[in-house]
């Protein structure tokens, strides 16, 4: 009953991390149709950069933040701007697959030229402690994830419902010709919502950075995971997407502690078959998938 | 039919084209060692890219430092060897490839392994195919041992599987009162990893010691706390990880996290990477981990090795360039007993015969083998003492006493 508990409680922080980790996939694809292979690479990068911040300047990590998300932020711009706007738009999901996977391919090319392919870590005094509560264990450090995750989603909708870019990018994501028909700026609102996708990856770039070890290709194991999130929350919504990955959290926490890890692995892609087979749309999202 | 037909053409056209280079190179057999004119050529496809770039490029440092020794006494058999390298990306379709131009192009006398039992399967099967002999620095697996390789040994001190033996010796000897009663283990899904606790599992299960947590977790694993739950409610007195380095990481700070306090830790190749205590903080004091060389063993060339390293790369130097040299060494040994160094069946098998009932004094200890070409040592074990990395076991290697019961991390 104990390791029940305790499994419910580790999945459920770890849920929040991948809510937070799979919210800039959600944000692309709504956007403009992009299956964006890159993103864990790019979660990667702004790892490694949170690295230097913390070694050369003896910072926490997360004071990289304020450079690394605006940094990111120009970054997405710029490559929605330069490369993905160039793309057919007929066949946008399967180019921009093979577009972002050089652009991933690149980076890890990079990082291995940049930082060597030897591991590199930023632990923390705090990254091996936890809260104790009933006989139920809470590491700091998914605590710490958590609620950056939580923070971080809680900013990004308050973007996305209140501010009238918020509203432009609603706009662009139900109705791009209606979008452009009442006035808005729709190639510009794409760029600045492909930079605020990339800057939720300087987010958990950070958080990643804090909870576990890298090397330059270990952005594969994540493309997987986080890309059945956003099937099964729906694609291109972010409320699905953050709901469909506390849910898998908590599966996979909860088979890890009564099975075993292979098959806490393949819960990610049962839900994603399953998603596939009995609701296509996935299962927050809404009408908005039927039209891809 | 047809098909049937057209392979045999082609079986039959490389048949003769085999046959033509044996005639050619039978001339030069002949010819007593002194009189041959040109260098020993060695050649060797490694992963200098891709996903084994790092331990590629250290085994093909170990070579050229053995290369760079030997050449410095007068060579092998008085001539000049000279490597040549291939890049295979770490793909195994690519190195079968290299080795097949290398021994066919570039008519070497001698080819060396490549890094890692995924390549070094292929890469032994074209060598086998042309009679060559292939000692290997890094292919520890079982399924390497079980292709029926005639010529390859595998230039280490154990196997997967006997790489704890010597702990797994002092574990089952420890006094009634001392000995652990419950042990946890998790493993990496990887034959290499895998082997590495099982065989510690199997022989402390023997002893009556109680596997309570076995768990095999699959590469794409990102998160151990989980695993580390399970083993905290099962309460094991040791905790035994088969691990390469993210989940040896992973695992230390998950026990951590959730308040495992085992009486001996031991997991295998991330506490052997220097990258390790910085990735775990203080928690690396006093955890356990089997190595097949140490920087201040006194083995046959091992400081010259470790001095003419930090000469020509300006580093340290480490178990993957140990084992690139331990090659070296072997093979050098026999073509200086044999001496004959060219590539015919008759010279290759008379290497190969030789190095099979032969004891190899090499850096990282003497080496012999079983007629699969496994090495029949066991690892040394090391621990972290006082935050230094020191050799615990055997007894005659050992540079500190080794601490049990552990300190709490």
């Amino acid at each position: 009953m104990n390791l029940l508990l305790q499994g419910l409680a580790l999945g459920v922080l770890t849920g929040g991390l991948y809510a937070l980790l799979a919210s800039g996939l959600s944000l692309y694809f709504g956007v403009m149709r992009v299956v964006m292979v890159a993103h864990p690479a790019f979660l990667f990068l702004a790892a490694y950069l949170t690295y230097t911040v913390h070694t050369t300047l003896g910072l926490d990590p997360f004071l990289a933040l304020p450079l690394t998300v605006p940094l990111f932020f120009a970054l997405g711009v710029a490559v929605q701007r330069l490369l993905i706007a160039r793309l057919a738009p007929e066949n946008m999901a399967m180019m921009s697959v093979l577009l972002t996977f050089g652009i991933a391919l690149t980076i890890e090319g990079l990082l291995g030229t940049f930082y060597t392919g030897s591991y590199k870590s930023v632990s923390m005094e705090y990254a091996t402690r936890s809260l104790t509560i009933g006989g139920v264990h809470l590491p700091y450090d998914k605590i710490i994830a958590f609620w950056v995750a939580a923070i971080t989603l809680l900013v990004l909708f308050a973007v996305l419902i209140k501010s009238r870019f918020g509203q432009s990018l609603r706009a662009t994501i139900q109705h791009r010709e209606a979008a452009r028909l009442v006035g808005i700026q729709t190639e510009r609102v794409a760029g600045y919502g492909f930079g605020v996708g990339l800057a939720t990856a300087a987010v958990g770039g950070t958080v990643l950075a804090l909870i576990t070890p890298f090397f330059p290709a270990s952005h594969w194991v994540w493309i997987g995971k986080l890309m059945a999130i956003i099937v099964v929350g729906g694609l291109g919504s972010v409320v699905g997407a953050a709901l469909a990955a506390v849910l898998l959290g908590v599966v996979e926490g909860l088979v890890l502690v009564t099975v075993d890890a292979t098959w806490a692995t393949i819960m990610f892609y049962v839900f994603l078959f399953l998603t596939l087979l009995a609701r296509p749309q996935g299962f927050f999202g809404g009408r908005l998938a039927h039209r891809f | 039919m047809a098909r049937v037909s057209k392979g045999l053409a082609i079986i039959s056209i490389c048949a003769l084209g085999l046959t033509a280079c044996a005639k050619t190179d039978e001339p030069g057999a002949a010819q007593s060692p002194g009189q041959q004119q040109g260098p020993v050529k060695i050649g060797i496809s490694l992963p200098l890219t891709g996903d084994f770039s790092e331990p590629g490029k250290g085994i093909q440092e170990g070579y050229q430092v053995w290369a760079d020794m030997v050449n410095a006494k007068g060579g092998l058999l008085g001539r000049k060897v000279e490597l040549i390298f291939r890049d295979d990306a770490s793909d195994p379709n690519r190195v079968s490839s290299d080795y097949e131009s290398l021994i066919t192009q570039d008519k070497v006398n001698l080819v060396f392994g490549p890094f890692s039992s995924r390549l070094v399967i292929p890469a032994a099967k074209v060598a086998e195919s042309y009679n060559m002999l292939f000692v290997e620095p890094a292919g520890a697996a079982k399924e390497v041992f079980e292709q029926g390789f005639k010529r390859l040994f595998y230039a280490a001190p154990a196997i997967a599987s006997d790489h704890y033996n010597y702990l797994a010796e002092y574990i089952t000897k420890l006094p009634a009162d001392q000995k652990p009663k419950t042990a946890a283990y998790a493993s990496l899904d990887d034959p290499f990893a895998q082997g590495t606790a099982y065989g510690l599992r199997d022989k402390l299960a023997a002893a009556g010691i109680k596997t309570v947590v076995d768990e095999v977790y699959p590469p794409e694993t990102t998160d151990f706390s989980p695993i580390a739950a399970k083993i905290a409610a099962a309460k094991p007195d040791i905790v035994v990880g088969g691990t390469q380095f993210e989940d040896s990481v992973g695992l230390v700070r998950a026990l951590q996290e959730l308040k495992v306090q085992p009486k001996l830790a031991a997991f295998s190749t991330g506490p052997t990477l220097p990258e390790f205590p910085a990735a775990v903080k203080g928690a690396a004091e006093h955890i356990l981990s089997p190595v097949g060389w140490s920087a201040t063993a006194t083995f046959t060339g091992n400081q010259e090795m470790v001095k003419r390293y930090k000469e020509m790369f300006k580093g340290e130097a480490n178990e993957d360039i140990a084992n690139g040299f331990t090659v070296g060494q072997i093979v050098e040994a026999a073509v200086n007993a044999v001496k004959c160094v060219d590539p015919t069946k008759e010279c290759q098998d008379k290497l190969a015969d030789h190095i099979r009932q032969g004891t190899f004094d090499t850096v990282v200890g003497p080496l012999s083998f079983d007629d699969a070409g496994r090495p029949e040592q066991a690892h040394m074990i090391q621990q972290y003492v006082n935050g230094k990395i020191e050799i615990v076991l055997p007894e005659n290697a050992k540079t500190a006493d080794i601490v049990y019961p552990k300190k709490e991390w």
